[in-house]
């Protein structure tokens, strides 16, 4: 292995109505990358072309050194997988799947099973039916992290849980990252569950990559400038803000390379810095898929 | 990994529809024990009810594991494992198959034993019954292979219809061919050459089924 857990160089599948468009993706073993997109950016289908679950027209996709979707089975033995739309069996036990699952997998850790079952306050005696939209979530995680993959790919696994199981999940994903050679793909287009355990950030939108790159990178480049701009005074176009909404004497702009003489460039123009803000993950996100947007229709 | 994986899905699925192969077991029976009776009524209630245990249990089996896997979304849970689309495929061909032909074997060899059970015994009508037995094997494989390959609960209600629908008039065709009921009330079972053909054609039939079925799986590309 290249010190990848994946890697996807310019895939592109496509379908009616959508068109994933030359993807490449590097993620490096032992880190947390959060792949955030809207609705319908492409985050499952790029998933799903990683796990082999879907072939893609063109490009190449490695998961833990195997091709995909040609070597999907060996690859599958060191992954652990869980979306948003999967489901159990509703008529069978917590415990019937772990058996289920332990049978398939030699690793199955027996010990951190029963650990997570504590900690999550579930119960292997109880029919999948009779659990909460939060236990089914957790289920399904306890029977994905207790065959200890070397990768964790989690779709969306956070949708639709209350805050608190949303919070034990999370930490739960944090303690699973104690060991560096783990390594976790997780999507979601909630900015705030990715930005607090993600590694590496990469955006996608309309079925293409528009950024990827380390989290904390992210958070300090990004600045937004509120600036107070007298009558008759030009702003700059300056390398590094890719926005300036202004309304009458005062303007807005949004720095994704973001520089101490920026500031220095609009106060020589004449205009005033009233403050520099840091910007959160989610207002970067809706920024960049907005100048990426504008970029493709320009 | 203990075992192969397809035996994994092959026990899994069976686990998960004994009941179903035990209840058809049970309503298989008890219109055996109503054909042990004589007269004409009870030959034509367990005869009805005989055929129509093989045949719910032929439309059913297909939708609860196959249909239903997709539309519950365990489907997904399932691809996550390590296994690739043509073990999938494989694995619900056999377990289906075989919770199929589990019961009808055994409904079938109990209702010989009835038959051999009876004086005088008369083993003339087994042809015929198997010829018979063996159609909802043949609309089985069809309603199988609809269910995986279109991944449809939609084809796979229309492939139930038709094949249903199909009984009755095969049945009443079967039954104004001679060389096929000629010897059925006799007391022995005569093997001769149109049953010969018919069988085989049956089993044919099945084995281009599946083969077909296959054959179009492994050309899938998007399996979620």
């Amino acid at each position: 292995m290249n010190g990848l857990a994946a890697e996807l160089n310019a895939v592109s599948k496509r379908y009616r109505y959508f068109l994933l468009d030359k993807v490449s993706l590097k993620l490096p073993e032992g880190q947390i990358m959060g792949l955030i997109g809207a609705n319908g950016a492409g985050k499952s289908t790029t998933i799903r072309i990683l796990m082999g679950l879907v072939h893609q027209d063109s490009g190449e996709v490695r998961v833990l050194g195997h091709r995909m979707p040609a070597g999907q089975i060996a690859a599958k033995r060191d992954i652990g997988f869980a979306s948003e739309d999967m489901r159990l069996y509703d008529s069978m036990t917590l415990g019937w799947h772990m058996n289920f699952i332990r049978s398939i997998y030699p690793a199955w850790d027996a010990a951190y099973a029963q650990a997570l079952l504590k900690r999550f306050s579930l119960r292997a005696d109880q029919k999948i039916k009779g659990l909460s939209h939060g236990q089914r979530v957790k289920s399904t995680l306890l029977l994905v992290l207790a065959r200890k993959p070397k990768l964790l790919v989690l779709d969306e696994p956070t949708t639709g849980l209350d805050p608190v199981a949303r919070h034990e999940i999370l930490r739960e994903l944090t303690n699973v990252m104690a060991d560096e050679n783990r390594t976790i793909l997780f999507s979601s287009h909630n900015t705030q569950d990715v930005e607090q355990i993600s590694d590496v950030i990469t955006f996608i939108d309309r079925g293409r990559i528009i950024d990827s790159m380390d989290k904390e990178i992210y958070l300090d480049r990004w600045r937004r400038l509120r600036l107070e701009v007298p009558l008759g005074t030009q702003l700059p176009a300056l390398p590094g803000v890719i926005d300036v909404q202004q309304q009458g004497r005062l303007a807005v702009a949004t720095a994704n390379a973001f520089v101490p003489d920026l500031a220095n460039a609009y106060e020589n123009s004449g205009a005033r810095v009233q403050c520099i803000q840091n910007m959160t993950l989610e207002e970067i996100f809706v920024a960049n898929v907005e100048h990426s947007r504008e970029e493709v229709e320009a | 990994m203990t075992g192969s994986i397809v035996t994994h899905l092959i026990r899994k699925d069976l686990r998960l529809h004994r009941l179903q192969i035990l209840l058809t077991m049970a309503a298989g029976l008890v219109a055996l024990a109503i054909l042990r009776q004589t007269g004409e009524v009870p030959f034509v209630l367990g005869s009805t009810w005989f055929f129509v245990a093989i045949i719910v249990l032929g439309s059913m089996l297909p939708v609860s594991t196959i249909v239903n896997e997709r539309k519950k979304q365990t489907l997904t849970f399932l691809m996550s494992l390590p296994l690739s689309s043509m073990q999938y495929t494989t694995a619900k061909l056999v377990s289906t198959l075989l919770m199929f032909l589990a019961p009808w074997l055994g409904l079938l060899l109990s209702a010989v034993v009835l038959i051999a059970t009876r004086n005088p015994a008369s083993f003339g009508i087994v042809p015929i019954l198997l010829i018979l037995a063996s159609l909802p094997v043949v609309g089985f494989s069809l309603i199988l292979a609809t269910a995986l390959v279109s991944e449809s609960e939609g084809w796979a209600i229309a492939a139930t219809i038709i094949c249903n629908s199909s009984y009755g008039l095969v049945y009443y065709l079967i039954s104004r061919t001679p060389s096929l009921t000629v010897n059925w009330t006799g007391h022995v079972a005569v093997w001769n050459a149109a049953v010969l053909r018919f069988l085989s054609a049956e089993v044919g039939v099945v084995a281009v089924i599946v083969g077909i079925t296959f054959l179009l799986q492994s050309r899938k590309h998007d399996f979620i």
